[in-house]
């Protein structure tokens, strides 16, 4: 069998695997076992093929490869963002956000969805998952749209669309994954982050103002609430906007070091739900919440540390085969415009978000992508001036983290797949799959633009790292 | 039963998870303290090795999240080409991977004893505490063990339920 294989190139094994990958996820194969299944095999295959690549010492890696990824400090925060978010919605902080914004803003014309988008970036940026957001912020914003007679494309689209702010905004596991894998600085992407997630916000804000400026019976002009219950909402908001803040912006402007920011920000968050529930002020956290926040925890976290080990072997297996570089060759070599390559690379990104979870497609695509891009670009040192894309590699890093993100962010609701849309329409019954669709299209307008602004100009991403970290 | 085990597992882990928030908590008290007893040229001191000790906690309770995620059937799938089989077929592809996973376990908690007794050997220990390392391999052996167990019970449990997580 050595002798057969032996004819074939190591990467012709490569991209054999990279086939098998795909078919064993077609075939319903969980994506972290597809990952470490082809991961050995492949490893198994190489050696075979080139007998200078044991399979034996690759096979004593897996002595501390599992303990290492799961021992990561980095990635220590992982689970505590998960628990972070999870105790913050059985809390029901959610409500509280969304009723004190409601009870800032909601008066003016268009301003409960407003107020829905500020409470879906806020909520969405501490529980860091998109389609948790979009199912915990319709629920608590859709019926209060529907009662106010909001229309329902608007509300719904509204919805959708401010679900997927929490992806980038830090703090965010997105981010994370993609520093650990491109071995950049986790505090560097969430400095990166916060111009781009802040103007995410600003422009869903104004294309509501600017919907209903022309549409104006998409949103009735809303009675004031009762100075009573305005006062009340507005005194919720106080201290869950004060801990989310300090939890993004300390994280954002790189005040605090993640693990202790994730840990200690956790910590706050569950003792203030059992204040609430002690006091007697709110429901805040029941002890079935508290348990169901520890296990769900676990379920989430256990599916993303395996992707994770998965990513990690079959990396070995990548190295091994010589893809990375060989994909570099091809891409520096084809003479095909950098530029329109790396529009390909998004686009590749938001057709295989239409099929894969967004994590594990970071940690499948990001590691081919990344050796080829910097190739393009001119390699590790090149400097900011003979750049390909007028970029360092630190700084280009940086950058495609955060297009990369905002691109999957945009997979969420691009139709005719878009999962954010499939659970609001889930929640609002009486909406067809259709209306949402054509609510988060003027959504999905801006959203190009914006991507369109951080291609153009990628101080927009690295300004603050810039100032803030040098 | 199984399932009440890695779920009593997994809350386990979660406790360990806590530590972590404690120690954390701790850590950033006494150092605001500090900076307060300062003025009166005063110390509090802080834990030290904070670093180890969040490596070796989370290293342990990272795993002992697998069976229950495993009970839960958290472990995502691509399921868009295979909505439109049969049922049965998917059930039959979703029980040889469950196979496939309980071997897998299987395979990585031998190479995870392996893995303590070299780090027994070698002494090892951590950076600035100086703890050992091998105890925090120990609660990994025992969740892979569990996890294969579970995965092992799900690919012959007469019912089916609802099938693993969609993505």
């Amino acid at each position: 069998m050595g002798m057969v294989l032996a004819v074939f190139e190591r990467e012709v094994i490569g991209l054999i695997g990279i086939g098998v990958l795909f078919l064993l996820l077609m075939l319903r194969m969980p994506v972290g076992l597809a990952m470490l299944t082809v991961g050995i095999g492949g490893n198994y295959f190489i050696s075979l093929a080139m007998p200078a690549f044991k399979f034996l010492p690759f096979l004593k890696q897996f002595k501390t490869l599992l303990w290492g990824v799961v021992s990561n400090y980095e990635l220590s925060v992982v689970p505590l963002f998960i628990l972070m978010g999870l105790l913050a919605s059985h809390a029901r902080l959610s409500n509280d956000l969304f009723a004190g914004f409601n009870a800032l803003i909601g008066r003016f014309r268009g301003g409960v969805a407003m107020a829905a988008i500020g409470a879906c970036a806020g909520f969405g940026a501490v529980c860091g998952s998109s389609l948790a957001t979009a199912s915990t912020m319709g629920r608590v914003a859709l019926p209060e749209l529907a009662r106010l007679n909001y229309s329902p494309r608007l509300a719904t689209g509204t919805l959708a669309a401010g679900g997927t702010l929490g992806i980038l905004i830090p703090p965010s596991v997105a981010l994370v994954i993609y520093a650990v894998i491109v071995e950049a600085s986790v505090v560097d992407m969430f400095q990166a982050a916060i111009v781009p997630g802040l103007l995410a916000v600003v422009f869903f804000v104004v294309t509501i103002a600017v919907l209903v400026r022309l549409k104006p019976e998409f949103a009735p002009q809303t009675a004031n609430l009762a100075p009573a219950e305005r006062r009340r909402a507005l005194w919720r908001l106080v201290p869950v906007l004060g801990i989310f803040g300090i939890i993004i912006l300390g994280l954002g402007l790189g005040l605090f070091t993640p693990t202790p920011a994730a840990a200690f920000g956790t910590m706050i968050i569950l003792l203030y739900g059992l204040f609430l529930r002690f006091s007697g002020l709110g429901e805040g956290l029941s002890n079935e919440g508290l348990k169901n926040s520890f296990l769900d925890t676990a379920v989430t976290a256990g599916m993303i540390y395996f992707i994770l080990f998965g990513a990690e072997v079959l990396k070995i297996f990548f190295a091994r085969a010589g893809l990375p570089a060989l994909l570099a060759e091809w891409t520096s070599g084809s003479g095909i415009e950098p530029w329109l390559i790396l529009i390909a690379m998004l686009l590749l990104l938001i057709v295989l978000g239409c099929f894969m979870d967004s994590l594990a497609m970071i940690l499948v695509v990001v590691p081919f992508l990344w050796p080829a891009l910097v190739e393009l670009n001119g390699g590790d040192y090149v400097t900011a001036s003979s750049a390909v894309y007028g970029l360092s590699a630190d700084d280009l890093k940086i950058w495609f983290g955060i297009i990369a993100l905002v691109v999957v962010e945009l997979g969420l609701i691009t139709p005719p797949v878009g999962l954010n849309v499939f659970i609001i329409a889930s929640i609002a019954k009486h909406v067809s799959m259709g209306d949402v669709f054509r609510g988060v299209m003027p959504f999905f307008g801006v959203e190009l633009i914006r991507i369109g602004l951080l291609l153009a100009v990628p101080g927009l991403c690295l300004v603050l790292p810039y100032y803030l970290s040098g | 039963m199984i399932e009440r085990l890695a779920r009593w597992w997994a809350l386990a882990g979660g406790l360990l998870l806590f530590a972590i928030m404690a120690v954390t908590t701790l850590n950033i008290a006494a150092f605001s303290a500090d900076q307060v007893a300062a003025l009166w040229g005063g110390n509090v001191y802080g834990l030290t090795g904070y670093e180890d000790f969040v490596t070796l906690a989370i290293a342990s309770c990272g795993l002992m999240f697998f069976p229950w995620c495993q009970a839960q059937r958290g472990h995502v799938v691509v399921d868009v080409f295979t909505n439109h089989l049969p049922r049965s077929v998917r059930h039959a592809l979703d029980r040889v991977w469950l196979l496939v996973i309980c071997a897998l376990a299987l395979f990585l908690a031998y190479w995870m004893v392996q893995g303590l007794v070299q780090v027994w050997n070698d002494d090892a220990l951590t950076a600035i505490l100086g703890w050992p390392v091998w105890p925090s391999f120990v609660p990994g052996i025992v969740s892979l063990l569990l996890w294969a167990v579970v995965a092992g019970h799900q690919a012959f449990e007469p019912s089916y339920g609802d099938g693993p997580r969609r993505v």
